[in-house]
């Protein structure tokens, strides 16, 4: 980048080669640039170094110097090195002008089989019973560096086995090296200094204070970072063997951070999400609200069929039928008697059908559910839609998302809308009570699971969760970034876009749409943010579109009425919440949601 | 959960810990979490959760970092102890003299049952039925000379007769035995630091150091620049008494003179390696004089700020301290503008908590600043450049800082000429183990030999025994055996070398010379091996000392001391198998210079030194065949298969072979 302060180059010898690195780079770092790993367990590259596991030892050494002060050349022009007679750690220090090291002499592996042979004595053999098993850099680390028998004839050392440190953290101490990460992790990322060491020596055991449990909203990246077995997810614990999960790369959706996750699935059950690393993102991180908030997807009340109302009554239709009646109902209305809600959780495309849709109909009501929380400063944003930023662009509003939504909602009462689709919203949302919605004309409603808006639906699509469908969408800070199918949908339901498709095509419009890429193409053509743009070009990693300013400023008055109907979505969740406590309390329902289904 | 703010302490407990809380920078108010933790164990005699709670909640932490704390320090029990605790010394020079028999009749005659050390970190404290007595072991309390000792509270018992032992708990009428301090000094002596410890008369206030010339060198320095003081320092070739024997001027002079952070000074009184005991007395018989050496390096230095960092197990030298401090201030050798020099400076105590690894310097400094003593990783945490607070910080040994009052008074090239080239001045040897006479002695460095030493001041070996091993400089430093020749090279006045063989007592005791016998001179602590000794007893004892002190930081160092001693304990039960040596062996190999900081070489030096040098005793105490490898996994019990072979009980179960009990064959 021409305007960055030039960081001056360093000459740096790794293995007999000499490299150029930028002056603040860790040795550790420019060697794995240069395509050399060295095994190193309590290094983390987001976190501070302690130099504790001993695994990243190297020889270092500098050039030796001659009376002038001067390097001293050698036969091949090089300089020659004084080697230290000490192996060094290489996660603590930055690479120096002239350093030389050598990652792979016999020393070096004679310090790495050391270490593990250290590391193996009072480290329990469960691997077959182990959740680690299969991505454990213990494991790996002993075949590739390590000794193939043990020589330890003690009795191994005993400590606490399945300590519950948190709501969804499990530890097996015996298990644990100490290195640290976790301990550091807490500290410097999520804030919350909650784990430490106890007692001494070999004795040392890592744990929570009894009065304190790690319960932080950050609390599963450790087992993120954990190189072995020791801490694990209570919620994955026992559940897959990690070997057979698919991964498929994708953003977290339950805020507008779009953190970027792995999802691992085994036939079409998501069995984990982890965080995937984005610097532009989320660093390596994620929070546990986010990547626990995927079982709504498993729900026993998942919508599965298309379904229409008959004699009062909602009854299972196919998609055509379901399709038909839906434009069929839309179309016995003027534009000025419909409205269209639709969700910032939207992708962009599924929104950009919404638009064509509302331009096929010559709707002009249409806007997205603004939903807010408490920012925490690390990853949780306040805005808890994940493509807000996307319906902003696409819906092409002057106003604020959300604005339009108490005009909506009285023009239901006063009857001037006669027409209603929800897509992917509640609307409880809106402030409409359940007798309202029950005589709505026409209420066309798009979800994943059921609510007060699809109970009293006249039709009821049933579609796909993040994890189930392709597209993009645009994160808080203006990054466009893509979702990618882990599992297929349940049942009869139908990615979303498709359904859009279909119900445009039904009223009229959207030829040719074979493709979600045909798709992103029209809309690469119209929002001039998107221009030049494909799916496949927006990458793992995501591109950034837009600077905030870029965005349509918040009118004050809108602002007024987005927090009023935040007002009212939160007064509306709460008794939602009630009443699924109560429900819960007398058994009538046994699902354990740990996180909020987007209802 | 606790509520740590509905605790009620008596307001005096208060007083005191506000009191001990404003010794500490406003911003660094966890260093203050060690002296806290003292203040409430004394008062209320242990340390509950409700402490632990209450600590964290008047410092701003959290419950994990006091726990993290209480955890790491033997000396903090989070159980009540009897009215009177007992503590018995088990390292090697006290365990020699029968400090294990004084555990053994201790238990006996206070009704203790004392559980077999089990697979834990702490040597269990156990409590008579009636609560009154409780008995623990603990590592080195640096008396080494009058072994075996004990502390009974706060009092230090020494050269304790077994059989009488419980008789001096029980009694408080019962006379103290303690020895007095030897007086004269041997004729080989030259003092300087030791020239008033015990000496007839002499005490420890301030008006009796004034009398004798005190505080004459701090007025002398006052006068000098800063840069005229550490000239001095370096041209004198002082260098550190605490064991690692870096030159002291060399470590002075990283300290920038135009540094813009506060520089701090510590001293390491932390002394705690086995066979050591020098700065005892001068903590406990010349406070003074360390409070001089301390002034002047503060100045020199541009130091405002000095903390004495004492071992936990030296309460009554931390009281002389604070005496002598305050006598100090009263006579404005210490405070605002002393002297009128307008130099201010500040001392303060901080008392440690058990932990050998506090004597390192940068696990001092973490412990110094409220954590658990894990030294740290050098670079980038050289104390000079990012030390105590992240700022210079200078930590030097007691015995180093009282030399420098003695550098002004002389003149560094004065001071230089004692001694050898490279090992200049004098330093205090302690000797202890299978001597007469054992003391401390404080000699030219290098002046006397190893034979002078053991034979003409230690008084030799007891009548009938023969020289089987020295340890030269701390249990840590590898053993020499009594029957190696040694190769020394040995420059002359022309500059040029020659190399003389020479025997054990021939060995010069000076940091070169001993290096070069493939020693070292460590913390002049020497520990003498007569041929009664068991070697693999000895190692036993030692790795026992090293695996309970590994801080457990660094994988090496953390799993490879208690394998050593898992291996000899098991040796010494009669399950050794015919690999053990070699094992202890590369054991030691894959430790030594692979951790943070020194006690790596520490415990890896004795096993590889101990195996090497005595391998027909190691090999006829390893003639089981090697199990096979999995399956069956063989335990140590199933090594040892109880009946087929003879058992040498472990040393530290009460009712061992009397004939085990001292390591004697």
């Amino acid at each position: 980048m021409p305007n960055e302060p030039a960081v001056p180059l360093l000459n740096v010898q790794i293995d007999g080669v000499w490299h150029q690195f930028p002056k603040g780079t860790r040795v550790i770092e420019a060697c794995e640039q240069v395509g050399i790993f060295v095994p190193r367990y309590c290094y983390h590259k987001k976190l501070s170094s302690p130099g504790n596991c001993r695994m990243c030892l190297i020889e270092m050494g500098f050039p030796r110097l001659g009376p002038d002060r001067k390097p001293e050349l050698g036969a091949d022009g090089k300089p020659i090195i004084n080697w230290m007679p000490r192996p060094q750690i290489c996660c603590a220090q930055d690479v120096a002008e002239g350093m030389a090291v050598r990652t792979d002499s016999p020393l070096v592996k004679e310090c790495q089989r050391g270490v593990l042979e250290f590391l193996l004595i009072n480290h329990p053999l469960d691997c077959p019973i182990c959740d680690q098993a299969g991505e454990c850099p213990l494991q790996e680390f002993s075949v590739d560096y390590g000794n193939s028998q043990s020589r330890f004839l003690e009795n191994k050392v005993k400590k606490p086995k399945a300590v519950q440190l948190g709501p969804r953290v499990t530890l097996d101490d015996e298990r644990c090296i100490l290195c640290s990460r976790c301990i550091r992790f807490c500290q410097e990322i999520a804030h919350d200094d909650v784990l430490g060491f106890v007692d001494r020596g070999s004795h040392t055991v890592l744990t929570a204070h009894p009065g304190r449990s790690l319960d932080n909203n950050y609390s599963l990246n450790t087992v993120d970072i954990c190189p072995v077995g020791a801490l694990t997810s209570t919620d994955f614990r026992f559940k897959m063997r990690v070997w057979f999960l698919k991964e498929t790369k994708s953003i977290c959706t339950s805020c507008a951070t779009g953190c970027n996750t792995v999802i691992g699935t085994r036939e079409d059950v998501i069995y984990r999400q982890t965080p995937r690393e984005n610097d532009h993102v989320n660093s390596s991180w994620m929070c546990d609200f986010g990547r626990l908030n995927y079982k709504y997807l498993e729900a026993p009340d998942r919508l599965l069929e298309p379904q229409i109302r008959s004699e009062g009554r909602l009854v299972p239709a196919d998609w055509p039928t379901a399709i038909g009646q839906a434009a069929l109902q839309l179309k016995q209305f003027a534009g000025s008697e419909i409205a269209i809600v639709a969700s910032g959780r939207m992708t962009n495309e599924e929104l950009w059908l919404t638009t064509q849709l509302a331009n096929s109909l010559g709707v002009k009501r249409i806007d997205i559910v603004p939903r807010r929380g408490k920012a925490d400063h690390i990853l949780l944003s306040k805005d808890r839609n994940p493509n807000t930023n996307g319906a902003r662009l696409i819906l092409g509003s002057s106003s604020a998302p959300g604005a339009k939504l108490l005009s909506i909602a009285s023009a239901v009462r006063s009857g001037a809308i006669k027409a209603l689709v929800i897509l992917k919203e509640n609307a409880m949302h809106l402030g409409l009570s359940v007798e309202e919605l029950g005589q709505m004309p026409a209420l066309i409603v798009m979800n994943t699971l059921p609510n007060e808006a699809t109970q009293n639906a006249t039709v009821v699509l049933p579609a796909c969760g993040f994890a189930e469908k392709r597209g993009s969408m645009v994160n808080g800070k203006g990054r466009l970034q893509r979702l990618n199918r882990a599992v297929r949908p349940p049942g009869n339901a139908r990615d979303d876009w498709e359904i859009l498709r279909d119900l445009l095509q039904a009223t009229g419009g959207g030829n040719s749409l074979h493709s979600i890429e045909e798709v992103f193409r029209r809309i690469s053509e119209t929002v001039p943010q998107f221009g030049g743009l494909s799916l496949s070009k927006i990458g793992d990693a995501g591109v950034h579109i837009l600077q905030i300013e870029e965005l349509p400023p918040t009118q004050p008055q809108d602002q007024k009425a987005i927090e009023e109907a935040i007002e009212i979505q939160t007064r509306r969740r709460a008794v939602h919440e009630q009443v699924h406590e109560a429900r819960a309390r007398v058994g009538a329902s046994s699902i354990e949601r740990e996180a909020a289904p987007p209802r | 959960m606790a509520d740590a703010t509905r605790i009620q302490i008596p307001a005096e407990l208060e007083q005191s810990m506000d009191a001990a809380i404003t010794r500490y920078p406003s911003d660094h108010r966890r260093s203050a979490a060690l002296p806290l933790l003292h203040l409430w164990q004394e008062h209320f005699g242990f340390i509950s959760d409700e402490a632990i709670f209450w600590i964290a909640h008047k410092l701003g932490l959290e419950p994990i970092n006091i726990l993290e704390v209480v955890t790491f320090y033997p000396m903090f029990r989070q159980h009540p102890a009897g009215k009177t605790h007992i503590r018995v010394c088990r390292t090697l020079s006290c365990a020699m003299a029968g400090g294990l028999d004084v555990m053994e009749h201790l238990c006996a005659r206070l009704g203790i049952r004392r559980p077999n050390d089990g697979d834990e970190m702490h040597n269990p404290i156990a409590v008579s039925a009636d609560g009154n007595y409780s008995v623990e072991f603990v590592e080195c309390l640096a008396s080494c000379h009058t072994a075996p000792v004990c502390m009974v509270g706060e009092k230090l018992l020494e050269k304790v007769n077994p059989n009488s032992a419980a008789e001096l708990v029980t009694n408080p009428q019962s006379p103290i035995g303690n020895p007095k301090l030897a007086w004269p000094p041997n004729s080989l002596e030259h003092r300087l630091v030791y020239k008033n410890v015990g000496r007839p008369g002499w005490t420890t206030d301030i008006d009796c150091y004034l009398r004798d010339g005190g505080y004459e060198q701090l007025k002398q320095a006052l006068t000098l620049s800063r840069d005229d003081i550490v000239n001095k320092v370096k041209n004198s070739g002082l260098r550190g008494r605490g064991g690692a024997g870096f030159s002291c001027g060399l470590k002075w002079s990283f300290i920038k003179p135009d540094e813009k952070r506060p520089v701090y000074l510590i001293c390491n009184a932390d002394e705690s390696e086995p066979g050591t005991f020098k700065d005892r007395y001068i903590i406990h018989d010349d406070p003074h004089q360390l409070l001089e050496g301390m002034l002047i390096s503060c100045y020199a230095l541009g130091a405002h700020t000095a903390y004495i960092y004492i071992r936990g197990e030296f309460p009554e030298g931390a009281k002389i301290l604070e005496r002598a401090i305050e006598e100090a201030r009263q006579h404005n050798f210490l405070g605002k503008n002393i002297l009128g020099s307008g130099f201010d400076v500040e001392f303060y105590i901080h008392r440690g908590a058990g932990a050998y690894i506090c004597g390192e310097e940068t696990g001092l400094i973490e412990s110094l600043e409220g954590k658990r003593g894990y030294p740290r990783i050098k670079p980038p945490y050289f104390p000079a450049v990012l030390g105590l607070y992240m700022c210079p910080t200078i930590v030097n040994n007691v015995e180093t800082l009282c030399n420098i009052k003695h550098i002004i008074a002389m003149g560094g090239a004065e001071y230089a000429r004692l001694g050898r080239p490279n090992n200049t001045g004098t330093r205090v040897l302690c000797v202890s183990g299978d001597v007469q006479r054992p003391g401390y002695f404080e000699v030219e460095v290098g002046a006397v030999t190893m034979g002078q030493l053991i034979y003409e001041m230690a008084g030799g070996l007891h009548p009938g025994r023969k020289l089987k091993a020295v340890i030269p400089g701390g249990s840590s430093a590898k053993v020499l055996r009594a029957d190696e020749r040694f190769k020394l090279k040995e420059r002359k006045a022309d500059g040029s070398t020659i190399e003389r063989e020479i025997s054990i007592d021939d060995i010069p005791m000076d940091f070169d010379s001993l290096a070069a016998a493939g020693s070292m001179a460590g913390s002049g602590g020497v520990i003498v091996l007569d041929d009664s000794r068991d070697m693999l007893w000895v190692l036993n004892n030692i790795n026992k000392f090293y695996a309970h002190e590994s801080c457990g930081q660094c994988t090496p160092c953390r799993e490879g001391s208690l394998w050593m001693q898992k291996i000899t304990d098991r040796m010494l039960r009669g399950g050794g198998v015919i690999e053990d040596p070699k094992q202890l062996k590369t054991i030691g190999d894959n430790i030594a210079g692979r951790t943070i900081c020194a006690f790596g070489e520490a415990c890896a030096w004795p096993t590889q030194s101990f195996v090497q040098k005595f391998p027909d005793e190691f090999a006829a105490r390893a003639q089981k065949p090697i199990p096979p490898p999995l399956p069956p996994e063989y335990t140590s019990e199933e090594l040892i298969e109880e009946q087929s072979i003879p058992i040498v009980p472990m040393a530290h179960d009460p009712g061992w072979e009397k004939a085990g009990a001292k390591g004697t064959i």
